[in-house]
């Protein structure tokens, strides 16, 4: 039943020509970004090195694969809050397996992350609790998992068990090949989101799940499939970083969360779902790693970085979020 | 009473007495020009669900119905004193008075973190702040006394300093979010790095360790065998209900939550409840501070590390919904002692701290699984 | 009665979304009357009374009250000239009291400094209460009430209106009625006629002898427009009847020259069909072609029926047997791969998703049929728009364009291309002209002619009798969860609305 008083103006009676204010506000993420760069690069132009430019990159790929899983998830208007458990545990994973089991890590791993996704959708759909609660369920199960497993300690990755992770540290015609990896899945997660039914029913879901539900699509599925998504992804940003490292840990990307969230919404995928994209979270993440490493460049005091952070968030938010499509903000 | 002549068994429509038939036009008035009235139902934030996009149409409940209801408003009650009395049948040195003591005083800081959340969960939003301000209030607090980094010596002074600057956080929380129009979890998620980067800032990479006798005597001193932080989280206690059951402020928080668009429509003046309530949760998480910074015996910017989870937890489990409007200050009493008293007994019966989170997860989510009304809410985000 | 109109509007219009709901209506209220407004859904009775109350803003014309022009930005700045309005849907909050409901926003005068007196607000609600005799604890939980006597809740909070100002009060009454029963219509009325020194009432009802029966003088609404005003001591119902509808034959209005003699084949057959708490032993069949129109009044069941039929609320008991083959629907997707649609009454919740454009909306219960090897064709999907886009005359100005900047009439003529391009066999129209225009109900109404036409089998629950009447070639009645009726509805030789309301109420 709709309620009897109408809190918002009635959509307007002649068809709206498209409002350059909204068209301005997709762009904005890319403009940030570059007028970032360009701030930094003006304030000190070592930052333009192109050594430094690709670390930067290199940085970000991490951040920007684990960041792509939970864009679909974000993307339906849910949340995943494991992803950085997930992350650790893969960690720990890799660490543990590598000396007995070579390369059956990574289907170990992955399987862990999907799995973990699978569970924390179906709880989801199936349980009906909000995502935001469930996944901070699993994320706390999947910490002890971790916690037990590596007896609360890092392990670091024998000498032998780094032999299967050079591939993470090599690179190829000059790019480090995380930034190859992170473009694949770039590619692959733009691909899914354009051309598959995955990708279109998120966004769907995310913008109007009752007529979603009532179109006759497998809803629950694919809430479910985007969180297995999220996992897995979370999973091979943990496999990644494990190579990086040398070590895994159980609490390796607990300072992952939030940036990797603020990586989404920033990109311009609305919190609220039903608008967004890979692409997005993609440039999200650079405007976050740059952010990050720009402040350090420009001299912002080290311990100011974490405020400047936190306010550029807020900004990049209210810039970019649509509130024409939302009646009561939360 | 109303007499309810009944159609057939468990007809959840009120029942009505024959007519003799009236001529109308057209029968179907349920959805007359109703048509207009279609309200664009809004996504909320990812964190409330979407009962309260939808308009809350509640059914009149009907005899089992209410039975249900009143069986499930004291299910936390009944979980909290199930689980004691398991935990004290496997140990019983789980009953002992100075077990009871430790548990309060376990109870305390996050007692009064989650009364803070409560106003912030019973508007329908969610506070992700919560550490950051901690942080932040237990810094200010740790370098205004008398400590070894500086020549402060402010003595009782420096705790309300503590507390304003967590409800000037607080503040900003609600007039961005209501002014800008953000929602709550991103406008809180970016105060949370806030918070923590002040902490970190103030401090400049040192800790503050606390040298005055007297803050570190609401962690230490003990007044009928209860430490002070206790005493004080208690008062808190006391305040926070005083302020839900008889205060204009706080039942219009539960009319926000429960129906905003009416609310607003009711000329309520949601948008100062909105900045107030934040920023009392901010005042709140101040005192967390203070207490955690007595306890600990030094200020740093980690101090608040993993607290945002069992607040939530806390608020949850105690029976308050996610989506505003229903539960509150006792419900949160409840589900704090629901998690204190299983942190207690997990030691009490050996079991690895590693395990707790493992434990809070499942707990939490057998708790919101059970309070939910599955039948009221379609669209779960 | 020839006193001056203490409130009017004058020459008052308001538009939605291309619907012009009020056009240039003017009425006047004068003390210590009754005023009764009918008309049938869609005329604009609720969006007048709306606008008295505050909710609406008019586009044009102006609010009077003593004379001095009006202008309201909110119910509680009309409940401050006077002005209180009675719903018949939820505009309680049922997590709060009964007391603090009736004085929602006005708890001041309970209080000091901020601080409530429970004993003070709960003393006044009983008095208001008493008004109404309605014998509740104002302290208990309004979620715990049934449906009359929130009803009385509201009634009573729009009489405490009468401590709150000196001048006349005028309360407005929508379907008060609907939900309530004999004895508490008695009450309503008997307050009503007791409360003339002090309150004018504005009576909106389907009930049109009820509003004989309370109110001193009428106005009858049609299309947005005041079509008559007389003294109710001067009209009959039948009279009101004609005003209302203002055609004598509907045949060409509802194509009934286009009715063909449905197929032989059956599509649905329910047998005993029940769900335990809203209707039970429902029979029916549907056959190729045909267009089965399911009547009744709120709580008959048609609506959970309605619901059952694609999944949204499986059957208890009973059987259910689709396309020769015996199922239990207990989701909308089940429903959808057995080639069913469903064109729901909230449309621009659950046809349609609104921030989205038009292409992926059409193919939104049909994404199979663009794609190959795996990859969504959009070029594909476009063309398909497209086609569907013109089939339907649908008006925009690109298939890009969101469907929230649509029509009523075109929102919902993408809802049908969306299950028309599923190619569904069997369709559920839910209240399919809803918020539409003359016209493009007209529009709708052909379209189903064609889809029956086609072979495509519809079940029909409408927003009027007549229109169940004019498009069914069968109908069935229900009344309190039970099937009471049937009846053909061949072209030519419909049943008259009298012979189906004796079933239905």
């Amino acid at each position: 039943m709709a309620t009897w008083f109408e809190n918002m103006p009635a959509p307007s009676t002649t068809l709206k020509k498209p409002n350059y204010g909204e068209q301005i506000r997709a762009f904005a993420p890319v403009l940030v970004l570059v007028g970032l760069v360009l701030v930094i690069g003006t304030l000190r132009p070592g930052f333009f090195n192109l050594e430094s430019l690709i670390v930067t990159v290199a940085d970000t790929a991490i951040l920007f694969i684990l960041g792509a899983g939970s864009t679909f998830v974000v993307m339906l208007g849910s949340i995943d809050l494991s992803i950085q458990a997930i992350c650790s545990f893969a960690s720990v994973i890799v660490a543990l397996m590598l000396p007995t089991y070579g390369y059956g890590f990574l289907v170990a791993a992955l399987v862990m992350g999907l799995l973990a996704g699978v569970v924390s959708g179906i709880f989801h759909v199936w349980l009906k609790i909000p995502s935001f609660i469930v996944t901070l369920a699993t994320s706390g199960l999947l910490v002890s998992a971790a916690l037990l497993m590596s007896h609360e300690r890092a392990i670091s990755i024998e000498e032998s068990g780094r032999a299967y992770l050079t591939w993470v540290n090599g690179r190829l015609l000059g790019l480090p090949n995380v930034i190859w990896i992170a473009g694949l899945v770039a590619a692959l997660g733009i691909w899914c989101q354009k051309y598959t039914p995955f990708g279109r029913y998120s966004i769907a879901i995310g913008a109007g799940e009752p007529a979603t539900w009532a179109s006759g699509v497998k809803v629950n599925r694919y809430k479910v499939l985007a969180f297995a998504t999220s996992g897995a992804l979370a999973a091979l940003a943990g496999i990644l970083m494990a190579g990086r490292q040398g070590s895994g840990s159980p609490n390796l990307a607990d300072q992952l969360l939030l940036p990797a969230i603020a990586s989404v919404i920033v990109g311009g995928t609305a919190i609220t779902g039903g608008a967004g994209g890979i692409g997005r979270t993609a440039v999200g993440a650079l405007i976050i790693t740059i952010v990050r490493v720009g402040m350090t460049f420009i001299g912002v005091n080290i311990f100011a970085q974490q405020i400047v952070f936190g306010l550029v968030l807020i900004l990049a938010v209210a810039l970019t979020i649509d509130r024409s499509k939302i009646v009561i903000v939360k | 009473m109303w007499v309810r002549p009944g159609s057939f068994p468990g007809a959840a429509v009120a029942g009505r007495t024959r007519r003799p038939p009236t001529i109308s036009m057209s029968y179907d008035h349920e959805h007359s020009d109703e048509t207009f009235c279609e309200v664009n139902k809004s996504s909320t934030s990812a964190i409330a669900d979407t009962e309260s996009a939808q308009a809350k149409v509640t059914k009149p409940e009907t005899r089992s119905r209410k039975w249900l209801e009143r069986v499930k408003s004291f299910a936390p009650l009944l979980a909290l004193l199930v689980l004691s009395l398991l935990i004290g049948l496997r140990n019983s040195r789980f009953f002992d008075f100075f077990n009871f003591v430790r548990i309060a005083n376990s109870a305390a800081i996050p007692l009064v973190l989650a009364l803070g959340a409560t106003f912030v969960i019973l508007l329908g939003s969610v506070d992700l702040s919560v550490e950051g301000i901690l942080a932040l209030g237990a810094v200010v607090v740790a370098i205004l006394v008398r400590n070894d980094m500086n020549q402060n010596s402010f003595g009782w002074t420096a705790p309300i300093f503590a507390i304003i600057a967590g409800a000037a956080i607080g503040f900003l929380n609600g007039f961005v979010h209501v002014r800008v129009r953000i929602p709550s979890f991103m406008v809180t998620l970016g105060s949370w790095f806030v918070g923590i980067g002040l902490a970190t800032l103030i401090l400049g990479g040192r800790n503050a360790r606390v040298l005055d006798p007297e803050i570190r005597s609401l962690a230490l001193t003990r007044f009928f065998n209860f430490p002070l932080a206790v005493w004080v989280a208690l008062g808190v206690l006391v305040f926070a209900w005083l302020i839900e059951r008889f205060t204009i402020f706080g039942r219009h928080v539960l009319a926000i939550g429960g129906g905003e668009d009416l609310a607003v429509l009711s000329g309520i003046h949601v948008n100062r409840v909105k900045v107030l309530v934040f920023t009392l949760a901010g005042a709140f998480y101040g005192i967390g501070g203070v207490l955690a910074a007595a306890q600990l015996g030094q200020g740093n910017a980690t101090i608040g590390d993993g607290r945002l989870f069992s607040t939530i937890t806390a608020v949850v489990v105690g029976g308050t919904s996610l989506s505003g409007g229903a539960g509150g200050v006792l419900n949160t009493l409840v589900g704090v002692l629901i998690i204190a008293v299983l942190g207690n007994g997990m030691v009490l019966l050996g079991i690895s701290p590693d395990i707790q989170q493992a434990v809070q997860g499942i707990i939490i989510i057998i708790a919101v699984a059970s309070s939910i009304d599955r039948n009221r809410m379609k669209f779960v985000k | 009665m020839a006193e001056k109109a203490f409130l009017s509007l004058t020459d008052v219009s308001k538009a939605f979304a291309g619907v012009q709901a009020l056009d240039r209506v003017s009425i006047e209220i004068r003390p210590g009357e009754v005023v009764g407004l009918v008309g049938e859904n869609g005329a604009g009775k609720s969006t007048l009374i709306r606008i008295l109350a505050g909710v609406y803003r008019p586009d044009n014309g102006a609010l009077l009250l003593d004379g001095r022009p009006l202008t309201l930005s909110s119910p509680r700045e009309a409940n401050l000239n006077g002005i209180g309005i009675v719903f018949q849907e939820q505009s309680l909050l049922p997590n709060l009291t009964v007391a603090e409901n009736i004085y929602l926003g006005q708890e001041k005068e309970f209080s000091r400094l901020g601080v409530v007196s429970w004993p003070a607000l709960h003393a006044a609600a009983r008095r208001q209460l008493e008004k109404v005799q309605l014998n509740i604890d104002p302290a208990a939980r309004t979620a715990r009430l049934s449906f009359a006597e929130r009803q009385m809740v509201e009634l009573a909070k729009a009489l405490a209106l009468e401590e709150r100002t000196e001048r006349h009060l005028v309360i407005l009454l929508d379907e008060p009625t609907s939900v309530l029963e004999q004895r508490e219509i008695d009450i309503l009325f008997e307050r009503v006629r007791a409360l003339r020194t002090r309150a004018s009432f504005v009576f909106v009802s389907h009930r049109l002898d009820e509003v004989l029966h309370i109110s001193d003088r009428v106005y009858v609404m049609k299309d947005g427009k005041v079509v008559a005003e007389m003294l109710a001591s001067e009209t009959t119902v039948p009279q009101l009847h004609r005003l209302m509808v203002g055609r004598e034959l509907h045949a060409e209005y509802y194509r009934e020259a286009r009715q063909r003699i449905p197929g032989e084949t059956k599509v649905i057959r329910a047998e005993r069909l029940t769900v335990d708490g809203s209707y039970r032993n429902v029979d029916f069949t549907l056959r190729q072609g045909e267009i089965l129109g399911i009547a009744g009044v709120i709580g008959s069941g048609r609506e959970a029926l309605t619901r059952t039929l694609f999944g949204f609320l499986p059957h208890t008991s009973g059987s259910l047997t689709v396309s020769g083959r015996p199922v239990r629907l207990s989701s909308p997707d089940q429903a959808a791969a057995l080639g069913i649609g469903y064109i729901p009454r909230e449309r621009r919740v659950e046809g349609l998703v609104l921030s989205l454009p038009i292409v992926p909306n059409i193919t939104l219960a049909s994404l199979a049929t663009v794609m190959k090897t795996g990859a969504i064709q959009t070029k594909q999907e476009r063309e398909v728009a497209e086609n569907w886009v013109k089939k339907l005359h649908i008006r925009t100005p690109s298939i890009d364009a969101l469907c929230l900047n649509l029509s009523g009439g075109n929102q919902q003529k993408v809802v049908l291309s969306k299950w028309m391009n599923a190619q569904s066999k069997i369709l559920i129209f839910d209240h399919p002209t809803r918020g539409l225009d003359v016209g493009a109900k007209e529009e709708v109404y052909d379209l189903m002619r064609t889809l029956s036409e086609q072979g495509i089998a519809i079940v029909l629950t409408a927003d009027t009798l007549e229109e169940t009447i004019g498009l069914s070639h069968s109908i069935i009645v229900m009344r309190d969860g039970q099937v009471t009726a049937r009846f053909d509805a061949p072209p030519g030789n419909k049943p008259k609305q009298i012979d189906l309301i004796g079933h239905m109420v």
